[in-house]
């Protein structure tokens, strides 16, 4: 074991993952997190918390892991590379190391423009891989980025993520994970699987250069809630693909029952994401609908979550 | 060259509030090419302050190729110019910020002390022409075109990425801040593919050494003989 995270206990022991994620507050108030936390604690190995996503001010990442920790779970610190330069990202590392959080998840972070704040200067010093690179540095090399010497090294599980459906040829998406890997990611959590056939194409390059023997791969899934979020996210979130059997699915049910198709669509997802070789887990992104992940995980029969 | 905008009327007329004598200055440079200070742009400033009721002691207007920037080139028309400039109550340039600044330095060092506007915004670095201008390098003082197919990622990418496309390449191959551009890096990939170098995709480029782009920077060139 490189750190005390729960989640590279049950990766490590061989078995399937869940994590979850928590968006943050656009305020000051810790009981968002805390009610979050509490509804999932049981039903997942540990939460992400996002770091500013899509660009808009919310409640520090690391704020609000140390918050959702304290109903007992195991949070996963998401790190962009947006806002702040290699100095205060290292700073971040050591901090969120000292105060005892296990894991941290390394992304490039959606552009400032795309938020509340389009005027604000974007930074991406570093990009996510060479983020990565740095922390496994930190942690196995105990040097920082410009080499000098960590007397405490920071014992963090490295996390990074992949995007299957991104609008490149699919084997350059695996070369970057392939770079990921090689730059000393633990665990990857990927883009909202709906494309099942899509995906698969991909796990099977991802095979072939027996990258899923390197890393483990946690498949992200979201539960729609209603034909318009489907149709919303499909058209205009960069990345996101739903497959036309699954928009009619969720227009051919009467409005009142649509959440309930949109997680039966979920589930059967799920299910075939656990028979899929070299994917060791998923990563459920609820957006605003966190309740859910009790349903989904028991629906989907991955209850009880070990414990060891 | 160096791109850049002509700004607007409003914002120069209120740099010449309390001022009434001004002159203006061109380049025959970058500002000919980009239509913000050739010798027709010179003109139409001249009569637009002239309307507005400032008076134009002197229209200096630099041929093709002078640039404003270049003081072996341009100094001799602002000498020919000198005493319109002695009278002014402001100095209009109608070029680039660093123009602007050798200007200011060059009246300096004759003891002139006027106030210098820029009637233009900078832009930083263009190339292509003659309509149509794009950014392609930012000068960061370590070219790296040679792993990345002769694309600049660091310019061409928003988040200047080194290692490859974020997640949020569009399904079009579009970029994600962008969605009327192509992502740079699908244009790398496509390029390194042709060449058949699409081995260095595995490179992983380090962390950028951005101390050399530390500002300000000054070069210093050897003095030998060159044609002007």
């Amino acid at each position: 074991m490189k750190t005390n995270s729960n989640l590279e206990r049950i990766l490590e022991n061989g078995k399937f993952a869940v994590t979850a994620e928590i968006g943050p507050p656009k305020n000051a108030d810790p009981e968002v997190i805390r009610r979050k936390a509490r509804i999932m604690k049981g039903c997942i190995d540990a939460f992400n918390v996002t770091d500013g996503q899509t660009a808009v001010v919310r409640m520090a990442s690391w704020a609000a892991c140390l918050i959702g920790r304290e109903e007992g779970i195991d949070p996963i610190v998401q790190m962009t590379c947006r806002d702040r330069n290699r100095i205060a990202l290292q700073m971040d590392i050591l901090g969120i190391a000292a105060l005892g959080i296990n894991n941290v998840l390394c992304l490039t972070g959606d552009y400032v423009t795309m938020g509340n704040h389009p005027s604000a200067k974007p930074v991406y010093d570093l990009d996510s891989i060479q983020l990565i690179k740095i922390i496994k540095g930190m942690r196995d090399d105990k040097r920082f980025q410009n080499g000098e010497k960590i007397d405490v090294e920071p014992r963090l599980y490295i996390g990074a993520v992949s995007n299957p459906f991104g609008g490149y040829p699919l084997w350059v998406d695996v070369i970057r994970l392939e770079k990921k890997v090689e730059a000393g990611a633990d665990f990857i959590q990927t883009q909202c699987v709906f494309n099942l056939e899509k995906f698969e194409e991909w796990m099977k390059l991802v095979r072939q250069k027996k990258l899923h023997e390197r890393i483990h791969i946690l498949a992200g899934v979201t539960p729609l809630k209603s034909y318009r979020m489907a149709k919303y996210m499909s058209e205009n979130v960069p990345g996101i693909e739903i497959p036309e059997r699954i928009l009619n699915r969720m227009s051919n049910v009467p409005k009142e029952q649509a959440s309930e198709e949109g997680i039966n669509i979920c589930v059967e997802i799920i299910e075939k994401l656990k028979e899929t070789e070299g994917v060791h887990g998923i990563h459920i992104m609820a957006i605003g609908w966190e309740e859910v992940v009790p349903e989904l995980v028991k629906r989907a029969k991955l209850l009880p979550r070990p414990t060891f | 060259m160096m791109g850049q905008k002509l700004k607007p009327l409003e914002e120069i007329l209120g740099y010449l509030k309390d001022k009434q004598k001004v002159v203006l200055m061109g380049c025959g440079g970058c500002a000919t090419l980009f239509r913000t200070g050739g010798e027709a742009e010179v003109d139409e400033m001249a009569e637009k302050l002239s309307k507005a009721g400032k008076e134009v002691l002197a229209r200096i207007k630099l041929p093709l190729d002078v640039y404003a920037c270049l003081l072996p080139l341009s100094s001799k028309y602002l000498r020919k110019n000198i005493d319109a400039i002695r009278n002014c109550d402001a100095f209009i340039a109608l070029y680039c910020g660093d123009g602007v600044q050798v200007t200011r330095s060059f009246l300096e060092e004759l003891g002139i002390f006027k106030p210098i506007y820029p009637a233009v915004d900078s832009l930083g670095f263009f190339g292509g022409g003659p309509t149509r201008f794009t950014e392609e390098c930012q000068g960061c003082g370590e070219c790296i075109l040679a792993y990345t197919g002769g694309i600049c990622p660091l310019t061409r990418c928003p988040k200047g990425l080194l290692n490859g496309p974020c997640g949020g390449v569009r399904s079009n191959g579009r970029c994600e801040v962008n969605p009327d551009m192509d992502c740079v890096w699908v244009k790398i990939y496509e390029r390194l593919e042709k060449l058949g170098e699409t081995n260095s995709f595995k490179n992983l480029l380090e962390a950028k050494d951005w101390s050399k782009m530390k500002r300000p920077r000054v070069i210093e060139v050897p003095r030998t003989k060159l044609t002007l």
